[in-house]
């Protein structure tokens, strides 16, 4: 009988035991101002990562960063040294850069970029990459970007075209020439074309120096299509002192080139660098390829809109196409 | 404000090294003439700083004059002296906020932000109003609630409430949409708060004719102050965005230059003739013929610039450069006539040169400016952009930034 009571009993310990959880998660919690400690927000920012509200994640990241120019230096460093986990270590760099971006510390952003170079994982070299994008890092790390482009792992060297590509687009607004060409010269240096590729064909070479224009145009002769296409694209936009030269390195280039899309980024490279000025060189493209008229013929008609700017001629051309 | 002001969100704030990012930014506003859309009159209740390019953070300190105070000599200071190392404030950790993280809920959220809100904590404020945008979801019930909330809340507790709203998926329901506007309207409401429930509706994809008849009705109404300035930065939004993705365009510009010509206030005027420039539609010839008597008519030498700026993107651009070369003869204010001059440029490339060269003659002061126009487009250059990143003094009558 007393094995029996025992029996009954027992499911109901869990029972109480939940309910009185339930309890004290319903009170409200006394929230309390206090001060920030590294350790602190490295717990908080451990367990949150579990939590299901990405804007408690994001309020965790922000204060991390905000917080980082008055937490002890020493510390901080000495947490990211130890820190072998790629998602906090990218907090931990987010928070050393913060500090370098704030003028509370001059050397937080080596010791961000070194590991970045060479720590033994390449998630936590990704990661610490990552940490460094949308800021100003990219004016204070030398070659980095360089040499990151040449990592042996492929997940590091996406990263760091994304972030040329990012600081460039949101930091810069793409009108910052020495940024342009740090970009420019990681997109040659890489040897890995994806990279390449996707740095040219994403990057404004509005304000890029004549040297980066020159180094483009290396490109051109590239083995890989994609290469090749994205060289193109980015020598469409470039400043007015490199127009003639890259206008006449794409005509000259149009008739030996043998793939199509190639031969579409020509046509439209050749259409940017002249505006209605073009279209005599586009008539005769045309004329060369009559598989790639239409497309001619469309940048023919939109350049005689006589806009005068190329976003709206782009725009301008897609609602032509897309016209029923 | 000028179409060239910058938006105090985008100023540095002390102390935070990000300068030549901003300026950059900063050049862009210059070329496309104006940030009317990022700008703000007053406190709306439900601002759009993301969209200003900042973090929020950022935008934040440049607000309250910046958390940081030290970082660069101040006034009284001299170039000698080595400027003093940074100070910054500290952060605010919370304790227990993982709790109320874990389990807060709709029912209970106002009781425990409270403490939060009283705080003056911005960054937990931040979230606050992400947490609330999380538990509304989907759901226009719970969305009906919160704006239920929004007629008493304080002026803290309104900016998470209307900013939460705003950033939920619930708010394109059409019945939430309905109640914002609703309350919006109401005249029993102070003007500040009519202002963030009409800003709150700028995330919208669309408007529908009897909500953008609403909007406009009430922006031109002489009473409508504050309101009427966020009821017409709301049309320009939804405006931009529906263009862009829907290529609709006419009923917002309608909507536009009937508050841009009827508005008695200065300031909403301005704002409504001068925010199509961002979305760039090309002006068909009704609209190019109301922009063209703004060009005439309109009192305000800001807002004769913005119809300038608009009319630049045309369908005919030989009636365009006729009417800016007649507009220049009879315009007094250099400004004017400055944005007149370039814009016939990038109405008609080097086919303006004649026109720009017979303002020149008519205004000495323009003739070096012709003559670098003249050998830039003698150099092979076509575009509008080129030629203006080209030109060596891009603000030759100190026009664009800050002229008020």
């Amino acid at each position: 009988m007393k094995r029996l009571c025992l029996l009954l009993t027992l499911p109901l310990f869990p029972l109480l035991s939940t309910n009185a959880h339930a309890a004290s998660a319903d009170a409200r919690p006394a929230l309390r101002a206090s001060t920030c400690s590294v350790r602190g927000l490295m717990d908080d920012i451990r367990r949150g990562l579990g939590s299901g509200s990405p804007s408690y994640q994001r309020y965790l990241r922000t204060l991390l960063r905000e917080a980082a120019v008055t937490l002890p230096d020493a510390e901080l460093r000495d947490a990211f040294a130890r820190e072998t986990e790629p998602v906090m270590a990218e907090h931990l760099a987010a928070a050393l850069v913060a500090r370098a971006e704030r003028e509370a510390d001059t050397q937080s952003m080596d010791v961000v970029a070194q590991r970045a170079l060479h720590d033994a994982d390449p998630a936590v070299r990704a990661a610490t990459l990552r940490a460094m994008r949308r800021t100003g890092a990219l004016e204070r790390t030398g070659d980095l970007y360089e040499r990151m482009v040449r990592d042996e792992s492929p997940q590091v060297r996406q990263e760091a075209a994304t972030n040329l590509i990012e600081d460039n687009a949101h930091v810069y607004a793409g009108q910052y020439g020495p940024a342009a060409d740090t970009a420019v010269t990681a997109a040659v240096a890489s040897t890995d074309p994806a990279v390449t590729a996707r740095i040219l064909d994403n990057l404004s070479t509005e304000k890029i120096s004549a040297e980066s224009a020159d180094r483009i145009t290396s490109l051109l002769r590239s083995d890989d299509a994609s290469v090749r296409k994205a060289a193109v694209n980015a020598l469409g936009g470039v400043p007015a002192e490199q127009m003639q030269g890259a206008r006449e390195s794409l005509l000259a280039m149009y008739r030996e080139e043998t793939d199509d899309g190639v031969r579409k980024a020509l046509l439209q490279s050749v259409a940017q660098l002249g505006f209605e000025g073009a279209i005599p060189d586009l008539q005769r493209l045309r004329a060369m390829d009559p598989r790639l008229a239409q497309e001619a013929d469309a940048w023919i008609q939109v350049l005689g809109m006589g806009l005068q700017e190329w976003s709206l001629l782009l725009r301008e051309k897609q609602r032509l196409q897309q016209a029923p | 404000m000028t179409p060239e002001s910058l938006h105090r969100s985008s100023a540095p704030a002390p102390g935070r090294r990000v300068p030549k990012a901003l300026a950059w930014l900063a050049g862009a506003a210059l070329l496309v003439g104006g940030v009317a859309l990022l700008s703000s009159r007053g406190g709306d209740g439900a601002s759009s700083d993301a969209e200003a390019g900042g973090t929020a953070a950022a935008s934040r300190e440049a607000a309250s004059g910046g958390r940081d105070h030290g970082g660069r000599a101040g006034a009284g200071g001299t170039h000698d002296e080595e400027p003093p190392p940074p100070r910054f404030d500290d952060a605010v950790c919370w304790r227990e906020l993982e709790r109320f993280d874990a389990a807060v809920t709709l029912e209970n959220f106002r009781a425990w932000a409270a403490p939060l809100l009283a705080s003056g904590d911005s960054l937990v404020a931040d979230y606050l109003a992400g947490r609330l945008t999380e538990l509304i979801g989907q759901d226009p019930g719970r969305a009906s609630e919160v704006l239920s909330w929004a007629r008493t809340a304080g002026p803290d507790e309104f900016d998470v409430l209307l900013t939460a709203l705003r950033g939920s998926e619930a708010v394109h329901h059409a019945q939430v949409a309905t109640q914002l506007l609703a309350q919006g309207m109401d005249a029993t409401l102070d003007g500040g708060r009519r202002a963030g429930l009409l800003s709150a509706l700028d995330t919208q994809k669309r408007f529908e004719p009897a909500a953008l008849d609403t909007l406009t009705s009430f922006a031109k109404d002489p009473v409508s102050g504050e309101a009427g300035w966020a009821a017409t930065r709301t049309i320009a939004r939804v405006m931009k965005r529906d263009f862009e993705a829907k290529g609709n365009a006419a009923p917002y510009m309608d909507a536009l230059l009937t508050i841009g010509t009827e508005s008695p206030d200065e300031q909403i005027r301005y704002l409504a003739l001068s925010t199509p420039m961002h979305a760039t539609p090309v002006l068909d010839e009704r609209t190019r013929a109301q922009y063209a008597k703004v060009l005439t008519q309109e009192g305000s030498p800001d807002g004769r610039e913005a119809a300038a700026h608009n009319l630049s993107i045309s369908g005919d651009n030989q009636q365009v450069l006729e009417l800016f070369a007649q507009a220049f003869a009879r315009e007094k204010e250099t400004c004017v006539r400055w944005a007149l001059f370039r814009f016939a440029a990038r109405a008609s490339g080097r086919e303006a040169l004649p026109v720009m060269a017979n303002m020149a003659m008519a205004d000495p002061r323009f003739q070096p400016i012709y003559q670098i126009f003249e050998q830039l487009y003698a150099s092979g250059l076509h575009d509008f952009v080129r030629l203006w990143n080209s030109l060596p003094d891009q603000d030759p009558f100190g026009c664009l930034v800050g002229h008020d």
